[in-house]
């Protein structure tokens, strides 16, 4: 496979000032994206996951029951197990059975198969500050081994702020539509993710050092853009890609 | 008829494990052969309710001085692995065969280092601050684990972690083979590493899963599960003339239920799906596999609907089985734990047994491996491990 193609794409940050010192449009979370039955005891991760991925399915024009997916997040259901681990340590902690079940890295990409009665195989992936490219990565192998497409989900939540002071936030989420090889109508195509340390713009980098699933910025940035140069393009500090417009 | 596969196989050229089973593989065959549960009470914390345990009680190793940052229970089992029996030799060996930047590490884990944060939420419910050493991003974050073994070794190619709760460590051995297959790894060190922690046992506990003795999988009289810890590594590596004595990993079939969140389908057809796949990617059918080591939690959702699965899609079920009886559930290690048993029966020419079923359930209507059976040497064996979002992994395995 010589390169991947982005079929649509979709951001998500529940912060107002935040979303308006973007220089592309994010929007806020939709919470008409999870179902009624569901909706109620859903997580901030699962709203931020849930809306960007409905958007990015949308703006693709796929249906999300057939596409395998990957669900990318640095802390996953932070809030929940930071509750969890708050009760267990008290002598009469209460521990419910759904917040356990819900504390797993995978409960957004276990309730989005659920509530979208998709049974292709869903990922969950954590790689700290790489995630965002690890989790490109991840993408692309899929592609390449199993050809078709797949949705790619990047999300956290806010972290508690006892558990890593001053990192943590904002709340961001970002979902892709990828094909495998170059797709006519496509938006960017992708190239493989290779070693390196493209420029990180030094907008982001206070930012990404902050929250580290901000490294999505210049590859959101870019394909808001109409810039047609190849370049090569920040996934992390030791990761890129070359991106490409037909 | 097999047809070619979808998807290159590679070679497990290195495996070692540390469990309630024993510290290196050599136990691990030893307890497996004896068939004695290894399941004892927990001594590593308390808890308000009678269960027993897979619990690591031998002493872990301290992490070096240089990667404190990453102390925690889970970085303490990895490494007391890569000290058994030359495993750590073997990675060099392979690092200066291929170079370090092009071995990736892929870990399985679905609570990663939260025993330690538990005792920090201590401190912090004692001295009203988190203790100082705490790292969140390298003790709790679920890769943190894989970038202490990645900087412990000195590899430097992709590194990430797997978090699908219990099916963490298979899908992990699928991530591994996709690396090999698209030449973004020529070897690839995969990590399945869950220890004992208050979370999942009361987490458990409250779901009311937890068999106060020892538990029966597939057994009629079965009371659920018991919790269990363990670290094993597999070393995954291109196929090549020099590894062709060694054992294949064919494929790894995934799926989801879309069904619950904390139980499976009434049916297995997720379960099946994840089976069927393995044996798509790979080429092969059904009637070429000679055993399964089943998931078999020992809760009786989890057993009949995985015992639904193979029916549906076996006409003949080969021999089954599952350890957990022997050496609890390892959770997001199960995956690669259970690998390596079904790797040491593959090398070793043997069936696991059923460790703590007496009498089979009626309603699993197919041949589950009661005692260690001797007498036959298995070449094809499809190895079945099911999480929590109806997450489906299903690995397939060939003696060399």
């Amino acid at each position: 496979m010589e390169s991947m193609s982005l079929l649509g794409f979709a951001a998500c940050a529940p912060d107002a000032e935040f979303r308006a010192s973007l220089p592309f449009a994010v929007f806020d979370i939709n919470r008409e994206t999870i179902p009624p039955l569901l909706r109620r005891r859903s997580s901030r991760a699962m709203q931020l996951a849930f809306s960007a991925a409905t958007a990015a399915c949308d703006s693709a024009q796929r249906s999300p029951s057939m596409l395998p997916c990957i669900f990318a997040s640095v802390a996953g259901e932070i809030q929940t197990t930071d509750l969890l681990c708050t009760e267990l340590v008290k002598p009469d902690g209460a521990i419910s059975p759904s917040a356990f079940h819900n504390s797993v890295q995978n409960t957004a990409a276990g309730y989005w198969s659920i509530a979208q009665q998709c049974t292709q195989p869903a990922s969950a992936l954590a790689a700290g500050a790489d995630t965002f490219a690890m989790a490109l990565l991840e993408a692309w192998c899929q592609l390449a081994c199993q050809g078709g497409e797949l949705l790619l989900v990047c999300y956290d939540e806010n972290w508690p702020a006892i558990l890593d002071p001053n990192r943590g936030e904002p709340a961001f989420s970002c979902a892709f539509v990828f094909a495998a090889g170059a797709v006519a109508g496509s938006i960017i195509q992708i190239g493989r993710p290779q070693s390196g340390a493209a420029t990180l713009p030094a907008d982001w980098a206070a930012l990404v050092d902050k929250m580290p699933i901000l490294a999505a910025m210049p590859l959101l940035e870019l394909a808001n853009s109409a810039d047609s140069r190849a370049q090569l393009v920040f996934i992390s500090s030791t990761w890129q890609v070359e991106v490409r417009r037909r | 008829m097999s047809s070619s596969p979808l998807l290159p196989p590679v070679a497990v050229t290195a495996y070692q494990c540390v469990s309630a089973g024993g510290d290196d593989v050599e136990a691990l065959y030893a307890s497996l052969i004896a068939n004695q549960s290894c399941l004892k009470p927990l001594t590593l914390f308390d808890m308000p309710f009678a269960t027993v345990v897979g619990e690591v009680t031998s002493v872990l190793p301290e992490i070096r001085a240089s990667l404190k940052a990453y102390d925690c229970r889970n970085a303490r089992l990895a490494l007391k692995v890569l000290a058994q029996a030359g495993f750590r030799d073997q990675l060099l060996q392979a690092m200066a065969k291929h170079g370090a930047n092009r071995i990736g590490l892929v870990l399985g884990t679905s609570t990663s280092g939260i025993y330690d944060s538990e005792n920090a939420y201590a401190r912090l419910l004692q001295d009203g601050v988190m203790p100082a050493e705490f790292h969140f991003q390298k003790v709790q974050t679920a890769q943190a684990t894989a970038e202490f073994l990645q900087l412990e070794l000195g590899l430097q190619g992709p590194c990430y972690a797997i978090s699908t709760a219990c099916s963490s460590s298979a899908k992990a051995l699928g991530v591994a083979q996709r690396l090999i297959a698209t030449a973004m790894c020529d070897a690839v060190l995969v990590a399945g590493v869950d220890s004992l922690c208050r979370l999942t046992l009361r987490g458990f506990n409250s779901l009311q899963l937890i068999s106060p003795s020892a538990c029966r999988p597939m057994d009629a009289n079965r009371q659920g599960i018991n919790i269990g810890e363990g670290a094993a590594l597999l070393l995954l590596e291109k196929p090549s003339p020099e590894n062709a004595g060694r054992p294949r990993l064919l494929a790894v079939g995934e799926s989801s239920d879309a069904h619950h969140m904390s139980a499976p389908h009434p049916d297995g057809v997720g379960a099946a799906t994840a089976m069927a796949h393995a044996m798509r990617l790979a080429g092969r059918n059904v009637d070429e596999v000679d055993y399964i080591n089943l998931h078999a939690t020992a809760s009786s959702l989890n057993d009949l609907s995985e015992a639904r699965a193979v029916v549906s899609l076996f006409p003949n079920p080969p021999p089954c089985s599952g350890v957990k009886g022997l050496l609890g559930h390892t959770l997001g290690a199960a995956g690669a734990v259970e690998t390596i048993v079904s790797l040491l029966a593959l090398e070793r020419g043997f069936l696991p047994g059923t460790c703590g079923l007496q009498q089979p359930d009626p309603q699993c209507q197919f041949p589950v491996v009661a005692a260690p059976n001797l007498g036959l040497s298995p070449r094809l064996i499809l190895s079945n491990a099911f999480g929590f979002g109806g997450n489906n992994a299903s690995v397939l395995l060939e003696a060399a």
